[in-house]
Protein backbone atom coordinates (compact mmCIF):
# COMPACT_ATOMS: atom_id res chain seq x y z
CA UNK A 1 0.00 0.00 0.00
CA UNK A 2 2.76 2.15 0.94
CA UNK A 3 4.52 1.54 -2.34
CA UNK A 4 1.58 2.68 -4.48
CA UNK A 5 1.42 5.27 -2.70
CA UNK A 6 4.94 6.82 -3.27
CA UNK A 7 4.86 5.21 -6.72
CA UNK A 8 1.73 7.68 -8.36
CA UNK A 9 3.77 10.43 -7.12
CA UNK A 10 6.80 9.39 -8.67
CA UNK A 11 5.22 8.64 -12.02
CA UNK A 12 2.95 12.14 -11.81
CA UNK A 13 6.91 13.79 -11.00
CA UNK A 14 8.49 12.15 -13.87
CA UNK A 15 5.97 13.21 -16.44
CA UNK A 16 6.10 16.62 -15.65
CA UNK A 17 10.10 16.40 -14.98
CA UNK A 18 9.96 15.12 -19.03
CA UNK A 19 8.36 18.33 -20.10
CA UNK A 20 10.31 20.77 -17.36
CA UNK A 21 13.41 18.98 -19.33
CA UNK A 22 12.05 19.67 -22.62
CA UNK A 23 10.96 23.14 -21.67
CA UNK A 24 14.46 24.14 -19.95
CA UNK A 25 16.31 23.01 -23.29
CA UNK A 26 14.31 24.18 -25.43
CA UNK A 27 14.63 27.91 -23.92
CA UNK A 28 17.73 27.63 -23.33
CA UNK A 29 18.84 26.40 -26.96
CA UNK A 30 16.93 29.37 -27.95
CA UNK A 31 18.95 32.01 -25.98
CA UNK A 32 22.51 30.40 -26.56
CA UNK A 33 22.24 28.38 -29.83
CA UNK A 34 19.73 30.20 -31.57
CA UNK A 35 19.61 33.52 -31.12
CA UNK A 36 23.33 33.60 -30.97
CA UNK A 37 25.47 35.65 -33.41
CA UNK A 38 27.94 33.51 -33.06
CA UNK A 39 25.99 30.50 -34.37
CA UNK A 40 25.84 32.91 -37.47
CA UNK A 41 29.12 33.30 -37.42
CA UNK A 42 29.84 29.49 -37.33
CA UNK A 43 27.33 28.63 -40.43
CA UNK A 44 29.47 32.17 -42.21
CA UNK A 45 32.46 30.03 -41.67
CA UNK A 46 31.69 26.59 -42.69
CA UNK A 47 29.34 27.19 -45.52
CA UNK A 48 32.07 29.63 -47.14
CA UNK A 49 29.56 32.18 -47.85
CA UNK A 50 32.11 34.46 -48.74
CA UNK A 51 32.91 32.48 -51.69
CA UNK A 52 29.35 31.80 -52.65
CA UNK A 53 28.60 35.14 -52.20
CA UNK A 54 31.29 36.67 -54.51
CA UNK A 55 30.59 33.88 -57.15
CA UNK A 56 27.43 35.40 -57.56
CA UNK A 57 28.64 38.79 -58.06
CA UNK A 58 31.20 38.17 -59.95
CA UNK A 59 28.17 35.93 -62.07
CA UNK A 60 26.06 39.17 -62.11
CA UNK A 61 28.82 42.03 -63.05
CA UNK A 62 29.82 40.08 -65.48
CA UNK A 63 26.36 39.44 -67.38
CA UNK A 64 25.44 43.02 -66.35
CA UNK A 65 28.82 44.39 -68.17
CA UNK A 66 26.82 42.97 -71.51
CA UNK A 67 24.04 45.38 -71.35
CA UNK A 68 26.15 48.28 -68.86
CA UNK A 69 29.11 48.25 -71.30
CA UNK A 70 30.94 48.85 -67.57
CA UNK A 71 33.65 46.03 -67.25
CA UNK A 72 32.76 44.00 -64.12
CA UNK A 73 36.13 44.37 -62.36
CA UNK A 74 34.89 48.13 -62.27
CA UNK A 75 32.72 46.80 -59.45
CA UNK A 76 34.63 43.71 -58.24
CA UNK A 77 37.72 44.81 -57.44
CA UNK A 78 37.11 46.71 -54.72
CA UNK A 79 34.66 44.02 -53.07
CA UNK A 80 37.20 41.04 -52.38
CA UNK A 81 35.81 37.94 -50.67
CA UNK A 82 37.59 39.74 -47.65
CA UNK A 83 34.85 42.49 -47.36
CA UNK A 84 32.10 40.27 -48.23
CA UNK A 85 33.07 38.19 -45.31
CA UNK A 86 33.24 41.30 -43.54
CA UNK A 87 30.04 42.34 -44.66
CA UNK A 88 27.99 39.28 -43.80
CA UNK A 89 29.12 39.18 -40.07
CA UNK A 90 28.18 42.50 -39.95
CA UNK A 91 25.02 42.18 -41.35
CA UNK A 92 24.19 39.34 -38.33
CA UNK A 93 26.16 41.95 -35.72
CA UNK A 94 24.19 44.78 -36.79
CA UNK A 95 21.04 42.42 -36.52
CA UNK A 96 21.90 41.53 -32.69
CA UNK A 97 22.48 44.98 -32.10
CA UNK A 98 19.21 46.15 -32.90
CA UNK A 99 17.55 43.06 -31.16
CA UNK A 100 19.45 43.44 -28.28
CA UNK A 101 18.25 47.29 -27.91
CA UNK A 102 21.96 48.74 -28.51
CA UNK A 103 20.36 50.20 -31.64
CA UNK A 104 17.07 51.31 -32.42
CA UNK A 105 16.65 50.41 -36.10
CA UNK A 106 18.35 47.78 -38.34
CA UNK A 107 20.19 49.11 -41.73
CA UNK A 108 22.53 46.94 -42.75
CA UNK A 109 25.23 48.64 -44.52
CA UNK A 110 28.84 48.36 -45.78
CA UNK A 111 31.99 50.31 -46.31
CA UNK A 112 31.61 51.52 -50.08
CA UNK A 113 34.44 54.42 -50.11
CA UNK A 114 36.71 51.87 -52.53
CA UNK A 115 33.84 51.15 -54.75
CA UNK A 116 32.51 54.49 -55.44
CA UNK A 117 36.04 55.85 -55.88
CA UNK A 118 36.58 53.14 -58.95
CA UNK A 119 33.00 53.99 -60.58
CA UNK A 120 34.15 57.80 -60.65
CA UNK A 121 37.30 56.97 -61.56
CA UNK A 122 35.66 54.87 -64.66
CA UNK A 123 33.45 57.05 -65.89
CA UNK A 124 35.80 59.97 -65.30
CA UNK A 125 38.33 58.15 -67.66
CA UNK A 126 36.30 56.85 -70.09
CA UNK A 127 34.59 60.78 -70.65
CA UNK A 128 38.21 61.93 -70.74
CA UNK A 129 38.43 59.68 -73.56
CA UNK A 130 35.76 59.44 -75.70
CA UNK A 131 35.04 63.13 -74.89
CA UNK A 132 32.15 62.70 -73.15
CA UNK A 133 30.56 65.66 -72.33
CA UNK A 134 30.22 65.23 -67.75
CA UNK A 135 26.99 67.03 -67.36
CA UNK A 136 23.87 66.29 -65.43
CA UNK A 137 23.15 63.03 -67.47
CA UNK A 138 26.80 62.14 -66.66
CA UNK A 139 26.41 62.86 -63.02
CA UNK A 140 23.03 60.53 -62.67
CA UNK A 141 25.01 57.83 -65.16
CA UNK A 142 27.62 57.86 -62.37
CA UNK A 143 25.16 57.72 -59.30
CA UNK A 144 23.00 55.53 -60.83
CA UNK A 145 25.79 52.84 -61.30
CA UNK A 146 26.98 53.38 -57.73
CA UNK A 147 23.35 52.89 -55.91
CA UNK A 148 22.64 49.86 -58.30
CA UNK A 149 25.70 48.01 -57.53
CA UNK A 150 26.04 48.58 -53.41
CA UNK A 151 22.27 47.50 -53.58
CA UNK A 152 23.50 44.58 -55.37
CA UNK A 153 26.33 43.92 -52.98
CA UNK A 154 23.75 44.09 -50.26
CA UNK A 155 21.69 42.06 -51.03
CA UNK A 156 24.30 39.57 -51.85
CA UNK A 157 25.68 39.67 -48.98
CA UNK A 158 22.90 39.84 -46.33
CA UNK A 159 23.34 35.69 -46.85
CA UNK A 160 20.58 35.39 -43.82
CA UNK A 161 18.23 37.72 -45.25
CA UNK A 162 17.97 39.86 -42.09
CA UNK A 163 17.16 42.70 -43.75
CA UNK A 164 13.93 41.06 -45.49
CA UNK A 165 13.70 39.60 -41.51
CA UNK A 166 13.44 42.76 -40.75
CA UNK A 167 10.86 44.51 -43.18
CA UNK A 168 8.40 42.17 -42.56
CA UNK A 169 8.59 42.88 -39.21
CA UNK A 170 10.06 39.80 -37.67
CA UNK A 171 13.06 41.23 -36.19
CA UNK A 172 10.97 42.94 -34.00
CA UNK A 173 8.85 40.25 -32.96
CA UNK A 174 12.23 38.50 -31.76
CA UNK A 175 13.15 41.36 -29.89
CA UNK A 176 10.55 41.31 -28.04
CA UNK A 177 10.42 37.89 -26.95
CA UNK A 178 14.14 37.76 -26.16
CA UNK A 179 13.00 39.69 -23.75
CA UNK A 180 10.63 36.56 -22.07
CA UNK A 181 13.52 34.52 -22.54
CA UNK A 182 15.80 35.22 -19.67
CA UNK A 183 12.48 35.00 -17.30
CA UNK A 184 11.26 32.05 -19.29
CA UNK A 185 15.49 30.24 -18.52
CA UNK A 186 15.11 31.20 -14.94
CA UNK A 187 11.22 29.65 -14.36
CA UNK A 188 11.85 26.95 -16.34
CA UNK A 189 15.01 25.99 -14.13
CA UNK A 190 13.47 26.47 -10.88
CA UNK A 191 10.65 24.31 -12.18
CA UNK A 192 12.71 21.54 -13.11
CA UNK A 193 14.81 21.88 -9.81
CA UNK A 194 11.35 22.00 -7.61
CA UNK A 195 10.50 18.67 -9.35
CA UNK A 196 13.73 16.74 -8.57
CA UNK A 197 13.92 18.46 -4.75
CA UNK A 198 9.98 16.55 -4.59
CA UNK A 199 11.36 13.54 -6.42
CA UNK A 200 14.23 13.58 -4.05
CA UNK A 201 11.97 13.74 -1.43
CA UNK A 202 9.61 10.97 -2.42
CA UNK A 203 12.75 8.73 -2.80
CA UNK A 204 14.85 9.88 0.21
CA UNK A 205 14.62 6.55 1.66
CA UNK A 206 15.39 4.67 -1.17
CA UNK A 207 17.75 6.65 -3.23
CA UNK A 208 18.38 3.97 -6.03
CA UNK A 209 14.54 4.70 -6.88
CA UNK A 210 15.36 8.15 -7.41
CA UNK A 211 18.00 6.93 -10.11
CA UNK A 212 15.25 4.84 -11.64
CA UNK A 213 12.70 7.82 -12.26
CA UNK A 214 15.75 10.74 -12.45
CA UNK A 215 16.77 8.75 -15.31
CA UNK A 216 13.28 7.49 -16.70
CA UNK A 217 12.19 11.49 -17.01
CA UNK A 218 15.98 12.37 -18.55
CA UNK A 219 15.93 9.42 -21.11
CA UNK A 220 12.49 10.47 -22.26
CA UNK A 221 12.88 13.61 -22.62
CA UNK A 222 16.47 13.05 -24.65
CA UNK A 223 14.61 11.23 -26.83
CA UNK A 224 11.67 12.70 -27.77
CA UNK A 225 13.67 15.78 -29.02
CA UNK A 226 16.12 13.07 -30.28
CA UNK A 227 14.19 11.55 -32.49
CA UNK A 228 12.70 14.16 -34.76
CA UNK A 229 16.24 15.37 -35.12
CA UNK A 230 17.18 11.95 -36.26
CA UNK A 231 14.54 12.11 -39.12
CA UNK A 232 15.27 15.85 -40.12
CA UNK A 233 19.32 14.52 -40.61
CA UNK A 234 18.26 10.97 -42.52
CA UNK A 235 15.71 12.48 -44.81
CA UNK A 236 17.79 15.56 -45.22
CA UNK A 237 14.52 17.35 -45.09
CA UNK A 238 16.23 20.84 -45.06
CA UNK A 239 17.90 20.51 -48.61
CA UNK A 240 14.11 20.80 -50.16
CA UNK A 241 14.48 24.65 -49.22
CA UNK A 242 13.32 26.18 -52.49
CA UNK A 243 15.67 29.50 -52.83
CA UNK A 244 18.58 28.12 -54.88
CA UNK A 245 20.94 31.10 -54.75
CA UNK A 246 23.95 29.69 -53.65
CA UNK A 247 24.66 31.91 -51.00
CA UNK A 248 21.28 31.66 -49.46
CA UNK A 249 20.56 28.21 -49.57
CA UNK A 250 24.28 27.80 -48.25
CA UNK A 251 24.10 29.97 -45.33
CA UNK A 252 19.51 28.93 -44.43
CA UNK A 253 20.44 25.64 -45.34
CA UNK A 254 23.96 25.33 -43.29
CA UNK A 255 21.77 27.66 -40.36
CA UNK A 256 18.81 24.75 -39.83
CA UNK A 257 21.26 22.09 -40.24
CA UNK A 258 23.78 23.24 -37.63
CA UNK A 259 20.88 23.77 -35.15
CA UNK A 260 19.45 20.50 -35.95
CA UNK A 261 23.03 19.02 -34.94
CA UNK A 262 23.27 21.06 -31.94
CA UNK A 263 19.76 19.98 -30.68
CA UNK A 264 20.57 16.42 -31.60
CA UNK A 265 24.20 16.95 -29.31
CA UNK A 266 22.22 18.10 -26.71
CA UNK A 267 19.55 15.35 -26.80
CA UNK A 268 21.75 12.64 -27.25
CA UNK A 269 23.63 13.89 -23.92
CA UNK A 270 20.13 14.33 -21.99
CA UNK A 271 18.97 10.64 -23.32
CA UNK A 272 23.07 9.22 -22.54
CA UNK A 273 22.87 10.43 -18.66
CA UNK A 274 19.58 9.38 -18.44
CA UNK A 275 20.37 5.58 -19.65
CA UNK A 276 23.30 5.87 -17.58
CA UNK A 277 21.08 6.46 -14.46
CA UNK A 278 18.74 3.54 -15.41
CA UNK A 279 21.89 1.18 -15.68
CA UNK A 280 22.75 2.52 -12.27
CA UNK A 281 19.87 1.73 -11.08
CA UNK A 282 20.74 -1.71 -12.01
CA UNK A 283 23.64 -2.40 -10.79
CA UNK A 284 22.35 -0.74 -7.22
CA UNK A 285 19.12 -3.47 -7.69
CA UNK A 286 21.33 -6.00 -8.37
CA UNK A 287 23.79 -5.47 -5.33
CA UNK A 288 20.61 -4.91 -3.13
CA UNK A 289 19.19 -8.43 -4.14
CA UNK A 290 22.67 -9.92 -3.89
CA UNK A 291 23.45 -8.67 -0.42
CA UNK A 292 20.08 -9.33 0.59
CA UNK A 293 20.01 -12.90 -0.58
CA UNK A 294 23.65 -13.29 1.33
CA UNK A 295 22.19 -12.11 4.67
CA UNK A 296 19.27 -14.91 4.87
CA UNK A 297 20.72 -17.38 3.43
CA UNK A 298 17.66 -20.13 4.12
CA UNK A 299 16.00 -17.94 1.17
CA UNK A 300 17.67 -19.57 -2.12
CA UNK A 301 16.16 -23.39 -0.54
CA UNK B 1 10.07 -16.21 -3.93
CA UNK B 2 12.15 -13.33 -3.46
CA UNK B 3 13.60 -13.82 -7.16
CA UNK B 4 9.58 -14.67 -8.34
CA UNK B 5 9.14 -11.23 -6.39
CA UNK B 6 12.14 -9.83 -7.87
CA UNK B 7 11.18 -10.43 -11.60
CA UNK B 8 7.72 -8.63 -11.15
CA UNK B 9 9.04 -5.80 -9.46
CA UNK B 10 11.37 -5.42 -12.68
CA UNK B 11 8.57 -6.16 -14.79
CA UNK B 12 6.59 -3.07 -13.38
CA UNK B 13 9.98 -0.89 -13.93
CA UNK B 14 9.93 -2.03 -17.44
CA UNK B 15 6.51 -1.55 -18.04
CA UNK B 16 6.28 2.05 -15.73
CA UNK B 17 9.39 2.59 -18.29
CA UNK B 18 6.78 1.87 -21.54
CA UNK B 19 3.90 3.24 -20.30
CA UNK B 20 5.77 7.09 -19.17
CA UNK B 21 7.66 6.95 -23.15
CA UNK B 22 4.15 6.22 -24.63
CA UNK B 23 2.35 8.97 -22.29
CA UNK B 24 4.87 11.36 -22.93
CA UNK B 25 4.87 10.71 -26.98
CA UNK B 26 1.15 10.92 -27.03
CA UNK B 27 0.90 14.30 -25.00
CA UNK B 28 3.60 16.04 -27.16
CA UNK B 29 1.73 14.72 -30.25
CA UNK B 30 -1.26 16.33 -28.82
CA UNK B 31 0.60 19.45 -27.84
CA UNK B 32 1.94 19.89 -31.38
CA UNK B 33 -0.57 18.66 -33.70
CA UNK B 34 -2.28 22.11 -34.05
CA UNK B 35 0.99 24.41 -34.37
CA UNK B 36 2.31 21.74 -36.78
CA UNK B 37 -0.77 21.64 -38.61
CA UNK B 38 -0.85 25.42 -38.96
CA UNK B 39 3.17 25.75 -39.90
CA UNK B 40 2.45 22.77 -42.52
CA UNK B 41 2.00 24.79 -45.56
CA UNK B 42 4.42 27.29 -44.89
CA UNK B 43 7.03 24.23 -44.50
CA UNK B 44 5.50 22.73 -47.24
CA UNK B 45 6.46 25.82 -49.79
CA UNK B 46 9.18 26.47 -47.96
CA UNK B 47 10.66 22.88 -48.35
CA UNK B 48 8.99 22.08 -51.60
CA UNK B 49 12.08 21.55 -53.77
CA UNK B 50 12.01 18.10 -53.75
CA UNK B 51 14.51 17.66 -57.02
CA UNK B 52 17.19 18.62 -54.01
CA UNK B 53 19.54 21.50 -55.10
CA UNK B 54 23.13 21.14 -54.96
CA UNK B 55 25.98 24.21 -55.43
CA UNK B 56 26.52 21.81 -59.05
CA UNK B 57 23.41 21.79 -60.03
CA UNK B 58 21.75 24.40 -61.81
CA UNK B 59 20.66 25.42 -65.61
CA UNK B 60 22.07 22.71 -68.00
CA UNK B 61 23.15 24.83 -70.88
CA UNK B 62 23.27 22.41 -74.62
CA UNK B 63 25.11 23.21 -77.78
CA UNK B 64 23.41 21.64 -81.19
CA UNK B 65 26.19 20.38 -83.28
CA UNK B 66 23.37 19.02 -85.46
CA UNK B 67 22.03 22.78 -86.77
CA UNK B 68 23.30 22.68 -90.78
CA UNK B 69 22.94 26.62 -92.03
CA UNK B 70 23.42 25.53 -95.64
CA UNK B 71 21.29 26.86 -97.23
CA UNK B 72 17.89 25.01 -98.11
CA UNK B 73 18.75 22.58 -101.14
CA UNK B 74 15.88 21.15 -103.37
CA UNK B 75 14.83 17.85 -101.47
CA UNK B 76 13.07 20.31 -98.56
CA UNK B 77 9.35 20.07 -97.69
CA UNK B 78 6.69 22.88 -96.84
CA UNK B 79 5.34 20.70 -93.72
CA UNK B 80 7.16 18.63 -91.48
CA UNK B 81 7.84 18.03 -88.01
CA UNK B 82 8.69 20.43 -85.28
CA UNK B 83 11.65 19.58 -82.50
CA UNK B 84 10.38 21.17 -79.32
CA UNK B 85 13.35 22.53 -77.42
CA UNK B 86 14.10 22.35 -73.69
CA UNK B 87 15.56 24.94 -71.55
CA UNK B 88 18.62 25.94 -71.82
CA UNK B 89 18.80 24.13 -75.09
CA UNK B 90 20.40 25.75 -78.53
CA UNK B 91 17.71 24.89 -80.81
CA UNK B 92 18.79 27.16 -83.91
CA UNK B 93 21.19 29.76 -85.91
CA UNK B 94 19.74 33.15 -86.79
CA UNK B 95 21.13 34.70 -89.81
CA UNK B 96 20.72 38.26 -91.37
CA UNK B 97 23.77 38.90 -93.91
CA UNK B 98 22.68 42.57 -94.23
CA UNK B 99 23.48 43.49 -90.36
CA UNK B 100 26.38 40.95 -90.28
CA UNK B 101 24.52 38.81 -87.42
CA UNK B 102 25.23 35.27 -87.36
CA UNK B 103 24.33 33.83 -83.61
CA UNK B 104 23.26 30.60 -81.84
CA UNK B 105 19.45 30.78 -80.32
CA UNK B 106 19.03 29.19 -77.15
CA UNK B 107 15.88 28.45 -75.76
CA UNK B 108 14.80 30.50 -72.88
CA UNK B 109 16.41 33.61 -71.57
CA UNK B 110 18.49 33.66 -68.67
CA UNK B 111 21.71 35.77 -67.94
CA UNK B 112 24.03 32.76 -68.27
CA UNK B 113 22.40 31.74 -72.08
CA UNK B 114 22.47 35.43 -72.49
CA UNK B 115 26.49 35.24 -72.42
CA UNK B 116 26.26 32.55 -74.90
CA UNK B 117 23.92 34.14 -77.64
CA UNK B 118 20.07 35.13 -78.59
CA UNK B 119 17.46 34.10 -76.82
CA UNK B 120 14.11 33.04 -77.62
CA UNK B 121 11.47 33.40 -75.03
CA UNK B 122 9.80 30.37 -74.16
CA UNK B 123 7.00 31.60 -73.96
CA UNK B 124 6.87 32.51 -77.68
CA UNK B 125 6.06 30.17 -80.92
CA UNK B 126 8.32 27.87 -81.30
CA UNK B 127 9.75 28.03 -84.94
CA UNK B 128 7.44 26.38 -87.76
CA UNK B 129 4.28 27.26 -85.57
CA UNK B 130 1.81 30.07 -86.33
CA UNK B 131 2.41 32.85 -84.28
CA UNK B 132 5.04 35.42 -83.19
CA UNK B 133 8.72 34.19 -82.12
CA UNK B 134 10.31 36.61 -80.03
CA UNK B 135 14.31 36.72 -79.52
CA UNK B 136 16.57 38.96 -77.62
CA UNK B 137 20.08 39.32 -76.84
CA UNK B 138 22.48 41.58 -75.71
CA UNK B 139 23.51 44.86 -77.47
CA UNK B 140 26.77 45.50 -76.71
CA UNK B 141 27.61 41.34 -78.02
CA UNK B 142 25.47 39.65 -80.26
CA UNK B 143 22.59 42.23 -81.17
CA UNK B 144 24.93 45.19 -81.63
CA UNK B 145 24.01 45.38 -84.90
CA UNK B 146 20.13 44.75 -84.93
CA UNK B 147 19.09 48.58 -86.07
CA UNK B 148 21.35 48.01 -88.89
CA UNK B 149 18.38 46.00 -89.94
CA UNK B 150 16.21 47.60 -92.57
CA UNK B 151 12.31 46.89 -93.52
CA UNK B 152 13.38 43.75 -96.95
CA UNK B 153 16.57 42.57 -95.46
CA UNK B 154 15.97 38.89 -94.96
CA UNK B 155 16.38 36.82 -91.57
CA UNK B 156 17.14 32.97 -91.68
CA UNK B 157 16.88 30.81 -88.85
CA UNK B 158 18.13 27.20 -88.85
CA UNK B 159 17.06 24.21 -86.98
CA UNK B 160 17.63 20.90 -86.59
CA UNK B 161 14.21 20.34 -88.31
CA UNK B 162 13.94 22.89 -90.96
CA UNK B 163 14.78 26.79 -92.23
CA UNK B 164 12.95 29.28 -92.18
CA UNK B 165 13.13 32.69 -93.79
CA UNK B 166 11.77 36.00 -93.20
CA UNK B 167 11.85 39.60 -94.23
CA UNK B 168 12.37 42.47 -92.23
CA UNK B 169 8.69 44.92 -92.27
CA UNK B 170 9.89 47.20 -89.76
CA UNK B 171 12.25 49.06 -87.10
CA UNK B 172 10.25 49.44 -83.74
CA UNK B 173 11.21 50.96 -80.62
CA UNK B 174 9.29 50.29 -77.00
CA UNK B 175 9.49 50.60 -73.58
CA UNK B 176 10.71 47.47 -71.47
CA UNK B 177 7.25 47.72 -70.07
CA UNK B 178 5.71 47.40 -72.92
CA UNK B 179 4.72 43.89 -74.29
CA UNK B 180 2.89 44.80 -77.16
CA UNK B 181 6.15 43.00 -79.54
CA UNK B 182 6.36 40.22 -77.52
CA UNK B 183 2.77 39.57 -76.97
CA UNK B 184 1.35 35.72 -79.24
CA UNK B 185 0.47 36.79 -83.11
CA UNK B 186 -1.76 35.36 -85.23
CA UNK B 187 0.02 35.29 -88.48
CA UNK B 188 3.33 34.19 -88.18
CA UNK B 189 5.94 36.55 -87.13
CA UNK B 190 9.44 36.91 -85.79
CA UNK B 191 10.41 39.71 -83.29
CA UNK B 192 14.50 40.60 -82.83
CA UNK B 193 14.86 43.39 -80.00
CA UNK B 194 17.58 44.57 -77.55
CA UNK B 195 18.63 47.23 -75.24
CA UNK B 196 19.22 51.02 -76.90
CA UNK B 197 22.52 50.86 -77.25
CA UNK B 198 23.74 53.66 -74.36
CA UNK B 199 27.02 54.74 -73.35
CA UNK B 200 27.46 53.63 -70.06
CA UNK B 201 24.57 51.45 -67.76
CA UNK B 202 21.14 50.26 -68.85
CA UNK B 203 18.21 51.43 -71.25
CA UNK B 204 14.59 50.78 -70.58
CA UNK B 205 14.24 51.75 -74.06
CA UNK B 206 13.82 48.76 -76.52
CA UNK B 207 15.03 48.38 -80.14
CA UNK B 208 14.37 45.75 -82.58
CA UNK B 209 12.77 44.75 -85.98
CA UNK B 210 9.50 43.11 -86.54
CA UNK B 211 9.85 40.22 -89.71
CA UNK B 212 7.01 38.54 -91.55
CA UNK B 213 7.60 34.80 -92.43
CA UNK B 214 9.07 34.15 -95.85
CA UNK B 215 9.25 30.57 -96.65
CA UNK B 216 9.29 27.82 -93.88
CA UNK B 217 10.77 24.56 -95.39
CA UNK B 218 11.12 21.45 -93.17
CA UNK B 219 14.12 18.93 -93.57
CA UNK B 220 12.16 15.50 -95.17
CA UNK B 221 11.88 12.70 -92.80
CA UNK B 222 12.69 12.68 -89.08
CA UNK B 223 13.60 16.54 -89.22
CA UNK B 224 16.97 15.78 -88.81
CA UNK B 225 19.27 18.22 -90.66
CA UNK B 226 22.12 15.49 -91.16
Amino acid sequence: MKKIRLYLPNVLLTFLLVFALLGTECVLFAKYVVLNADTFRTVAEEQDLKTKAYATLEKEFTSNANTTGIPAEVFLDPVDTDALHQGILDSVSQAFDYLNGKSSDYAFTMDFTELENAVNTFFSDYAEENGYEKDEAYDEKVTSAISSAESRILFVADTFKLSTIYRNGWLEKAKKYIGYLNPAAMGMIAVTAALLVLLIVCNRKQMAHLAYWLGLASAIAGLLLLLPCIYLTATDYFTAFVMSDPQIFAAVVGFLQLLTGRAMLMAGITAGIGILLLVLFGILRHKAASDSQQSSPDDGN
Amino acid sequence: MAKTKQKGNALIYVMTGIFMAILCVAVSIALLTVPYEKAQTYLNIIFMNQERFTADQGLVITENENISTDLPSGDMEETGEIIRPSFGEQYAVLRCEAAQIEVPVYWGSSAELLDRGACQSSASTVLGETGNAVIDAHVNTFFANLTQIEPGDEIVLFTEYGVFTYTAREQVTFQNTDKKYILPTENDQLTLYTCEAQVLGTSTTRVGVVCDLKSKLFYPGEGAAE
